[in-house]
């Protein structure tokens, strides 16, 4: 018997702020207010547009193009490069409205985050959209005048974030079990969060072409002939209406990594750059209580090739040194020397502080992580980077801060440094 | 077009007590005088311990970004825009 479509009463509330980057430097800076703008990663021609404001997506700028191609598009475009901590602070501003309505709040990156209202029965339909007529005020009142949200109301995630999509910029749209076949007339398969053109391509081959046919294919089609697994079933109560996605996944690693704005192959420029990689991947891991067992090193070459390799080690890395040791023993074993353009380092299989054997002795290695706990002691009193590694001197300027765009795991560190 | 100054500039503030509020009103740099008439953002950062108040305002010309030192009470000027492409 086919699945019905959820007719319970819409409790998830899915919030998106509008080109999150560029409209927080258009709050600030009242003059940019209104004109084409971007947020990239460096101001330089080749540096990739994160954020395009509302004006610039008109004029057809989007994310991931270079900042050439969007002046190509509009000559005169305002160019501007992140400032995190503005941002980390919209957003903490932004969850400290949204826990007024309800405890459980979920950041879903540092631009979006979705309320759960199931547990508050008392609270209707109209009651949610009135409270997102009222979050979009507010956010307004006490974060900024030019700060503006999406929102999207259904029954389970999923459909949330695709109402909240619906009418942008500055939408409020609730998909319930009356408008919810209409609503998959109005949009195409890549509308859906989750499904990319490799998804599109597996669903074209299975026949389904539009929302409409993917949400009349029986489960049988989508679980065994399209998806051929159980993300086909995911798909299938997820298209209905059903939540499946309220599951938190727990951190497994931890990795940093860096566009080299200039090529290079040379080793002590690169192990530089590892060691900058390894001391900010270790503060964070440090800062959570873990250490790791395992190392993975990945290397893209000017000429379009990539490298990586993993490796477990029996030994728990916990300083700056032994993460640093690790990565150069597996960085030296790449079978061709080329010129590097992009830099990953991350960390696997961690082991929380409390799993640690104890050793009855003081050793060389006891010693070495209490000096690695002082150091970053010192380091949060007077600031990042006062005591590093020799090899890091003069790097201040490289590898700087950065938010991960629709990562949601990175909101840890933001609520750890709070 | 937006300038980096880094330069330390005299600050008039006003603090509003009802709204919990202070509010630099007048900056000082290079002997000209300029009058703040909105603040479009503030928010804080900590460089380690040191907690500093940076706000990011306009005399209606020009867009600066203010920089409060709370420890040491200095206020720099770090950034100076007209809203103008570079």
């Amino acid at each position: 018997m086919d699945l019905p479509i959820n007719h319970n009463t819409p409790t998830v509330m899915h919030i998106d702020l509008n080109s999150c980057f560029a409209t927080c430097e258009q709050q600030a800076f009242p003059h940019f207010r209104g004109k084409p703008l971007v947020v990239a990663a460096y101001g330089t021609p080749a540096g990739c547009v994160l954020s395009p404001s509302i004006e610039a997506k008109k004029l057809g700028i989007k994310v991931g193009m270079r900042v050439r191609e969007a002046r190509l598009l509009y000559r005169d475009i305002i160019v501007r490069t992140p400032d995190p901590p503005k941002y980390r602070a919209v957003h903490q501003q932004f969850v400290k409205i949204f826990r007024d309505y309800s405890p459980d709040v979920s950041p879903k990156s540092i631009d979006e985050a979705v309320i759960d209202f199931s547990q508050m029965p008392a609270v209707s339909e109209q009651g949610l959209i009135n409270i997102g007529r009222e979050i979009k005020q507010r956010m307004r009142q006490e974060i900024g005048e030019w700060i503006s949200c999406n929102i999207g109301i259904s029954t389970n995630r999923f459909l949330a974030k695709l109402a909240a999509s619906l009418h942008k910029p500055d939408g409020l749209d609730v998909i319930n079990y009356q408008n919810l076949e209409n609503v998959y007339h109005q949009v195409t398969l890549l509308d859906f969060c989750g499904i990319n053109i490799h998804f599109q391509a597996r669903l074209n081959a299975g026949g389904i072409f539009t929302p409409t046919e993917m949400f009349q294919a029986p489960l049988q089609t989508l679980r065994y002939q399209v998806f051929k697994s159980i993300i086909g079933y995911y798909w299938y109560l997820r298209i209905r209406g059903w939540e499946i996605d309220e599951v938190n996944f727990g951190r497994k690693s931890y990795g940093q990594s860096y566009a080299l704005p200039k090529p290079t192959a040379d080793t002590r420029e690169l192990a530089s750059l590892l060691m900058k990689l390894g001391e900010k991947m270790g503060r964070r891991l440090r800062r959570a209580g873990f250490s790791a067992l395992g190392i993975h090193v990945g290397c893209l070459y000017s000429d379009g090739t990539f490298w990586h390799q993993a490796r477990k080690f029996p030994t728990e890395m916990y300083t700056t040194q032994e993460i640093f040791v690790k990565t150069m023993l597996i960085f030296n074993s790449q079978p061709v020397r080329k010129k590097v353009t992009h830099l990953s380092v991350s960390c696997y299989d961690l082991k929380s502080g409390a799993e640690k054997q104890l050793s009855l002795l003081e050793t060389d290695v006891t010693h070495k992580r209490k000096l690695s706990d002082a150091l970053d002691q010192i380091n949060d009193r007077y600031g990042e980077y006062v005591i590093t590694p020799a090899i890091m001197m003069g790097m201040r300027d490289v590898v700087i801060d950065r938010i991960s765009y629709g990562g949601v795991r990175d909101l840890e560190d933001i609520y750890a440094q709070c | 077009m937006k300038e980096i100054i880094n330069e330390k500039v005299s600050v008039v503030t006003v603090y509003n007590r009802m709204k919990g509020l202070v509010i630099p009103c007048k900056i000082k740099w290079q002997n000209r005088i300029y009058r703040i008439k909105k603040i479009g953002f503030h928010h804080t950062i900590r460089e380690g311990r040191k907690l500093c108040h940076i706000f990011s305002v306009t005399d209606g010309n020009l867009d600066f970004r203010l920089k409060f030192d709370s420890e040491t009470l200095h206020w720099t000027l770090e950034e100076v825009s007209d809203g103008l492409a570079d």
